[in-house]
């Protein structure tokens, strides 16, 4: 008996890491479709939206490593205290920037295209937005976290153009002439 | 007996997540913080970890985004480029948002789009020759395909039948003579910001011109025959009812994007370049 409860045990924690990979792309699609209900439904205040979908896409997104990769190899000269100061503006920042370009899309079809392991530990997941008279390609970029196996978002890339890149590019060259704390601030 | 059986279960289960731990963590890594799931609202009182591990993580990131880095290094024009682009930031502003904001109430939605599309499909001529030009034969018929579709079943244009309404859609292949040249690995020069048009660099604009000799939106003497307009007047007509229509399409997102930028114009130069080079690479 007890040892049958071992072996199960210890096959769901096997299969518990195996579903996390293959589960992106449901867990994505159930997401989007969240969110584009939200955005749908007209009882809702533009806060009370933004704090639902704030919620549903919190735990995908990697604020922490976003935060690191955009300032590049200034991340470590940061102290810890600036560290949390900006992964908190920052993460302010790309949320509002997220929500605000969600709320342009609100009435538009997403189509979740194709999954692709591009190395062990990054996943890219394309998505396909149709507009009025174009169709945008998103890609969202996943990594898997060591510490726990799961993946999370770590840049989207709106119709080829990788949003964390961009604000690197910005955050090196503000910081050629500005402060870490000028940009905290302007942030 | 229930000793061993704990004994077997303990056993059983360090040895498991041993193997765990060793198989993810680098070699030189002997201990590990345990690093909680970063969930809602204590995110943001979860402190940034700075232990060996995040470090790794990072450094294969660095790798990664400073190899996708555009390269801007030289940008001759910079002084006269930011003055371009506030210049074009208040055209946009003052005069042509609201002139669309105003269409856009005039106009139904419905026709707004059947223009764009009309549009779309006159400067056919220029997605069907540089398709050929880098060899992208496929992307030619289906470019054809749908030029013919769409002008008569789609009435000029207006409708795009080969996307809507076919039970497999025909899609678009949207090239023009600056990826050509990128395709052929011409690369980009520097970046040039153009009066109404916005950001663009020696390359394409050159392929801009190289573009403007097939498309019959543009007049050009001599080729009166093919092209739709008979002066340089209707010519800018054209492009400026093009203009609106396309912003009346699209209110508020450029807005939207204005408040990425910390700097408006080298955000504007690096998302154009960012999004010509993917462009290039399909």
């Amino acid at each position: 008996m007890f040892k049958k409860i071992i072996i199960l045990l210890l096959l769901s924690i096997v299969s518990l890491y195996a579903i996390e990979e293959q589960s992106i792309q449901k867990v994505v699609d159930t997401k989007v479709r969240q969110v584009l209900d939200i955005l749908k439904d007209k009882t809702l205040s533009h806060t009370q939206k933004d704090t639902k979908n704030i919620r549903i896409i919190d735990d995908i997104f990697d604020y922490d490593i976003m935060s690191q990769i955009s300032l590049g190899k200034r991340w470590k000269s940061l102290s810890k205290n600036e560290k949390t100061q900006f992964t908190k503006a920052f993460e302010k920042k790309i949320k509002h920037s997220y929500l605000d370009k969600l709320r342009l899309y609100n009435n538009q079809q997403v189509i979740i295209k194709e999954l692709k392991k591009v190395k062990s530990n990054r996943i890219t997941l394309e998505t396909q937005i149709i507009g009025v008279d174009d169709t945008y390609k998103v890609i969202y970029l996943f990594y898997k976290n060591k510490q726990n196996n799961q993946w999370y978002i770590y840049d989207v890339e709106l119709v080829g153009v990788s949003i964390i890149q961009t604000y690197r590019k910005q955050f090196s060259e503000f910081l050629n002439t500005k402060s870490v704390k000028q940009l905290i601030e302007s942030l | 007996m229930k000793l061993l059986y704990f004994f077997i279960f303990t056993t059983v289960a360090l040895v498991t997540f041993q193997g765990c731990t060793t198989k993810e963590a680098t070699p030189d890594l002997n201990h590990q913080q345990v690093k909680t799931e970063i969930t809602t609202s204590d995110m943001l009182q979860h402190s940034i970890p700075d232990n060996q591990e995040a470090e790794d993580q990072t450094d294969g990131f660095e790798d990664e985004f400073s190899a996708q880095e555009t390269d801007i290094a030289s940008d001759p024009l910079s002084g006269y480029n930011k003055v371009m682009t506030s210049f074009n930031d208040t055209f946009f502003v003052y005069l042509l948002n609201p002139i669309a904001k105003g269409y856009a109430y005039i106009i139904p939605e419905p026709l707004r789009i059947g223009i764009s599309n009309a549009f779309q499909n006159i400067q056919f001529p220029i997605r069907f020759v540089n398709n050929l030009l880098q060899g992208k034969f496929q992307n030619s018929s289906d470019e054809l395909e749908r030029f013919i579709i769409n002008s008569t079943v789609g009435v000029a244009g207006l409708m795009d039948v080969a996307t809507n309404h076919m039970t497999t859609p025909i899609p678009a292949h949207d090239e023009d003579f600056g990826q050509t040249l990128g395709h052929y690995g011409v690369g980009s020069g520097f970046h040039i910001v153009l009066p109404f048009f916005g950001p663009s660099n020696v390359r394409d604009i050159v392929g801009l011109s190289a573009d403007a000799y097939i498309s019959p939106l543009v007049n050009i003497r001599g080729m009166e025959n093919y092209k739709i307009p008979d002066n340089f007047d209707q010519s800018i007509g054209i492009v400026a009812v093009q203009f609106i229509n396309k912003t009346s399409l699209h209110l508020g997102e450029y807005e939207s994007l204005k408040e990425d930028a910390i700097d408006l114009y080298s955000f504007f130069r690096d998302t154009y370049e960012q999004k010509r080079a993917s462009d290039i690479e399909e």
